[in-house]
């Protein structure tokens, strides 16, 4: 969205700027930019054309005959400097997906809001206290009629049709819309080249430095999220993400649309992508369930 | 106060163990009981097993012809045509009516995939044949679907199946 934000902001000035001096430079000189911001004067890696280079992963699930699946880079943690060597095949229906920017937005705004508790409360006015008895008269003294020195009319009174107590914003998006999200998000992520597979989470160094630096050399933006399934993480990944704010690890089965959009760049590890491809394809041929999920099926991933 | 409350707790347990348990002690001796005891076995739980339902749709068998239910089969043969309609969960061809405001008849196709504006052409040209007028018609690019007024599922159906899809 910056990025975006940025290229159209250059674009509009920059032009009226060529065309009078063109010794003027692109970006206005009053433009802060951020220190590690993602898209400067970098290499992107672009997807890949070349596709004689080794596949290591192809779709554990029947891709439908009018698709095919999609090759991506597989990268590493390890090797600095090197190019990836190999490639990957995603499955189409998981990370090719229709663009549905509305279900992003629908599960966003479910996954804040499912877990709100409002705790907004104002008194009415049979709590305020005081007021029972009559103030004045009901005729003779000249006054509008008043029954309560409480009530919402009067200063200090209480409060008409105020918010009450706690207030529970919970409701479910209907599990396909959830699915449904995820793909997209992952879809877009990927289409954005915020998405990288790597082959896995071991690093050899446990110096949380040696991560800061790598993925600033390779222009990964400020905050990274690694999803690796849970088996394949090793002592050294642990320690070096358990202090940092902006690099964080989460087991496979925490992936979700928030995390995905919140942070720059996503890594997903292979272990991971084979994780997610199961459990979200599985919902693509489904009948409607019989009763809930936490009850047995006997072919749920 | 605590005190008091917890031992009045105490009390009321004590006195419903001995509720329950007079009963026992007194028919113990003299009648055994009527149910028999549990036994766990493993090796009939096969048939527990069997009982449990899966939740994937099979694939269906391989139908060269229409069914005699009246389903068709997809054409395997990939289509040189710049779009796709996918079958829906259920194998079917997923073009079905809806009604809005009590009397506002439409029928959707849904999951199409690739050029939907080149579906929506032909369609057009479809529904101009059938009807003999060119009948509203609305595209929605984002969730990929085609919307036009008139019940024509059934003709639809078959148009689209004989495309192959």
């Amino acid at each position: 969205m910056l990025r975006g934000l940025l290229v159209s902001c250059s674009r509009g000035p920059g032009v009226r700027l060529l065309s009078s001096f063109s010794s003027e430079p692109l970006l206005p000189p009053n433009l802060i930019l951020p220190p590690g911001l993602k898209d400067g004067p970098t290499k992107i890696h672009r997807p890949p054309v070349d596709l004689s280079q080794p596949v290591l992963r192809t779709c554990r699930f029947p891709v439908p005959s009018h698709l095919s699946p999609k090759p991506v880079w597989l990268e590493s943690l390890n090797n600095e400097e090197q190019e990836p060597q190999a490639l990957v095949h995603l499955h189409p229906d998981v990370f090719d997906v229709p663009p549905r920017i509305d279900l992003i937005h629908q599960v966003v705004n479910w996954q804040r809001n499912f877990k709100r508790i409002s705790h907004a409360k104002t008194k009415t006015r049979a709590e305020v206290r005081g007021g029972g008895k009559k103030p004045w008269t009901q005729k003779g003294t000249g006054r509008a009629r008043q029954g309560s020195i409480r009530s919402p009319l009067w200063k200090g009174g209480g409060v008409a049709h105020g918010p009450r107590g706690p207030t529970s914003y919970y409701y479910m998006l209907p599990l396909k819309v959830r699915v449904l999200g995820l793909k997209t998000a992952m879809t877009v992520k990927l289409a954005q080249n915020d998405l990288h597979i790597i082959d896995s989470t071991d690093i050899s160094t446990p110096d949380p430095q040696y991560l800061v630096d790598l993925f600033k050399q390779r222009h990964w933006g400020e905050s990274v999220l690694i999803v690796d399934d849970k088996e394949g993480m090793s002592e050294n990944i642990l320690s070096a993400t358990a202090n940092s704010k902006m690099i964080t690890l989460i087991p496979a089965i925490g992936m979700n649309v928030y995390s995905i959009l919140k942070y720059n760049t996503v890594l997903l590890t292979v272990g991971a992508v084979d994780f997610l491809e199961e459990k979200l394809l599985f919902h693509d041929l489904r009948y409607s369930t019989l009763y809930n999920f936490k009850y047995p099926y006997s072919d749920f991933p | 106060m605590a005190a008091r409350l917890l031992r009045r707790t105490a009390f009321d347990v004590l006195k419903t163990a001995v509720r329950i348990q007079r009963p026992c002690s007194g028919s113990a001796s003299a009648v055994t009981s009527q149910y028999p005891g549990i036994t766990e076995s493993h090796d009939e739980y096969h048939f527990v097993k069997r009982l449990i339902p899966p939740l994937q749709v099979p694939n269906p068998p391989k139908h060269t012809e229409v069914t005699p239910s009246g389903w068709i089969p997809p054409k395997h043969t990939p289509s040189d045509l710049p779009y796709f309609v996918r079958r829906s969960r259920m194998h079917n061809i997923p073009v079905y009516t809806d009604i809005t405001h009590g009397n506002r008849q439409m029928t959707v196709i849904r999951k199409i995939e690739g050029d939907i504006w080149a579906l929506e052409a032909e369609v057009r040209d479809f529904l101009t044949q059938l009807k003999g007028k060119t009948p509203a018609i609305q595209v929605n690019e984002i969730n990929r679907t085609i919307r036009f007024k008139g019940y024509f599922d059934k003709e639809l159906q078959t148009w689209l199946a004989e495309k192959g899809f």
